[in-house]
């Protein structure tokens, strides 16, 4: 196991390693238990950033959390369907948080309508390749979205142009918008057309992403013990009357 | 809807902020030296032309998928493309091979007839019982492949030996199981690329 050999041009690294791993390259022997070793040391590090983002995420984002999730679930219990969307990982994400919703992973919460916008391929290619990218999801708020709908678009840079522009299109049709970002927010966060925008305040983006997933978790989380909430008090109007 | 009880809301945020800060980081102090060897492991399956084929079912489908679109897109330019395939993509197939009502369908066919021995196998499964994702990982076994899995609760009915790397989140909730894995997934893209580096190593 102990494959000691030299270094030569090919094993210098990426310019990305030598900045972010500079002790692999600060010799000119690389053995398998010092890389094993700073692997370890590397997996431990990420753990530590993204607990530290996801304090952050609540510290910046408890008031808009809270809110968001009081309005999706008045808007859930007058009937409203979920529109989510996202690019690469976020579209994942998306498509989590709609199964989520569809099929809930706690037997006593309640299956709320919800569509992933990134499901139909067709579609996405058809307007991809007819009209621009950028309008993926645009395309499908015009045809989905009605009035009290709710829009949920994820973009870890929070200037996904395709996202924006779906943001801007929804609020025309009386969605109720909400946006994840990462960074300091980006345009989703200046965006007039967002309501609520959850900013989880770090610079990588797959810590990003798992701060997002924690975001949405939470929202979904918030969501349910309104709408039970809610239900509890039908039901007693119920037993009053 | 009246306003809803501002406490118990606050009450269900802290709850779950603190689980999502708190249980990782028991799993990465515990895990960091398998996960370091699974990271070389598969940069040598990768080096060798494999491919990582990911599976898992309802919510675990969108990891599977998110897992591929790391590996095959790198986000950190530089990094270079690997190949990663999510076994959920293709709702034609999958469905055709559900629509039998076999347990242990559709993930262990297309395996079957997909993979190649050099190839990595990645399957999710929150409380470790889902029979589709267990015998996908049987028949990935017997193929010669690298066979990851991903699992939540007391692991379920996988033992340590089933597979080459066994992870499990020791929590019954699905939300704080699924945001470990993804944690785990990136750190495992993102630290299999340090063994390119040292070519001598994945020989």
């Amino acid at each position: 196991m102990s494959a000691d050999l030299e270094t030569n041009d090919q094993a210098q690294g990426s310019e990305y390693d030598r900045l972010f791993y500079p002790y692999l390259f600060a010799g000119g022997k690389v053995s398998l238990e010092e890389v094993l070793s700073q692997v370890q040391h590397s997996t431990l590090e990420k753990c530590r950033d993204v607990i530290a983002l996801r304090r952050a995420t609540l510290a910046t984002a408890r008031e808009a959390l809270l809110a968001a999730a009081q309005a999706m679930a008045r808007a859930f219990a007058a009937g409203a369907t979920l529109l989510a969307f996202g690019n690469g990982g976020s579209t994942t994400d998306a498509q989590d948080l709609v199964t989520d919703l569809l099929h809930p992973p706690v037997a006593h919460w309640r299956p709320l309508p919800a569509i992933a916008l990134t499901n139909d391929i067709a579609v996405v290619t058809a307007v991809g390749n007819d009209v621009g990218f950028e309008n993926i999801f645009t395309r499908q708020i015009i045809a989905f979205g009605r009035p009290g709908d709710i829009a949920v678009g994820i973009s870890t840079s929070g200037n996904s142009l395709n996202v924006l522009q779906a943001f801007e299109q929804a609020k025309k049709q009386g969605l109720l918008t909400v946006g994840l970002a990462g960074y300091d927010g980006g345009k989703t966060r200046r965006s007039p057309a967002v309501d609520f925008c959850i900013v989880s305040p770090g610079d990588h983006i797959p810590r990003i992403q798992e701060a997002q997933a924690t975001v949405y978790h939470a929202l979904i989380e918030l969501v349910q013990t309104c709408l039970a909430a809610e239900k509890g008090r039908a039901d007693s109007d119920e037993v009053r009357r | 809807m009246p306003q809803a009880m501002p406490e118990a809301l606050e009450a269900v945020l802290e709850r779950r902020f603190a689980l999502s800060t708190s249980l990782p980081a028991t799993f990465f102090e515990h895990e960091a030296p398998r996960i370091a060897e699974a990271c070389w492991a598969m940069a040598r399956r990768f080096h060798q032309g494999g491919r990582l084929l990911a599976f898992g079912n309802g919510a675990w489908a969108t990891d599977a998928q998110h897992v591929s679109v790391e590996f095959v897109h790198p986000v950190i330019v530089g990094k270079r493309a690997l190949p990663a395939l999510a076994l959920t993509n293709d709702s034609a197939t999958l469905s055709g091979l559900m629509a039998g009502g076999r347990p242990e369908m559709p993930f262990s066919e297309q395996l079957r007839v997909l993979a190649r021995p050099q190839d990595i196998a990645l399957g999710f499964s929150p409380d470790g019982r889902c029979p589709n994702v267990l015998a996908a990982l049987r028949e990935a076994r017997q193929m010669g492949l690298l066979t990851l899995a991903m699992l939540g609760g007391d692991g379920g009915l996988l033992s340590q030996e089933a597979v080459d790397y066994r992870f499990v989140v020791p929590a019954d909730d699905p939300f704080i199981v699924q945001e470990v894995h993804e944690t785990l997934y990136h750190v495992l893209w993102e630290l299999v690329h340090v063994f390119f580096e040292h070519e001598g190593l994945l020989q």
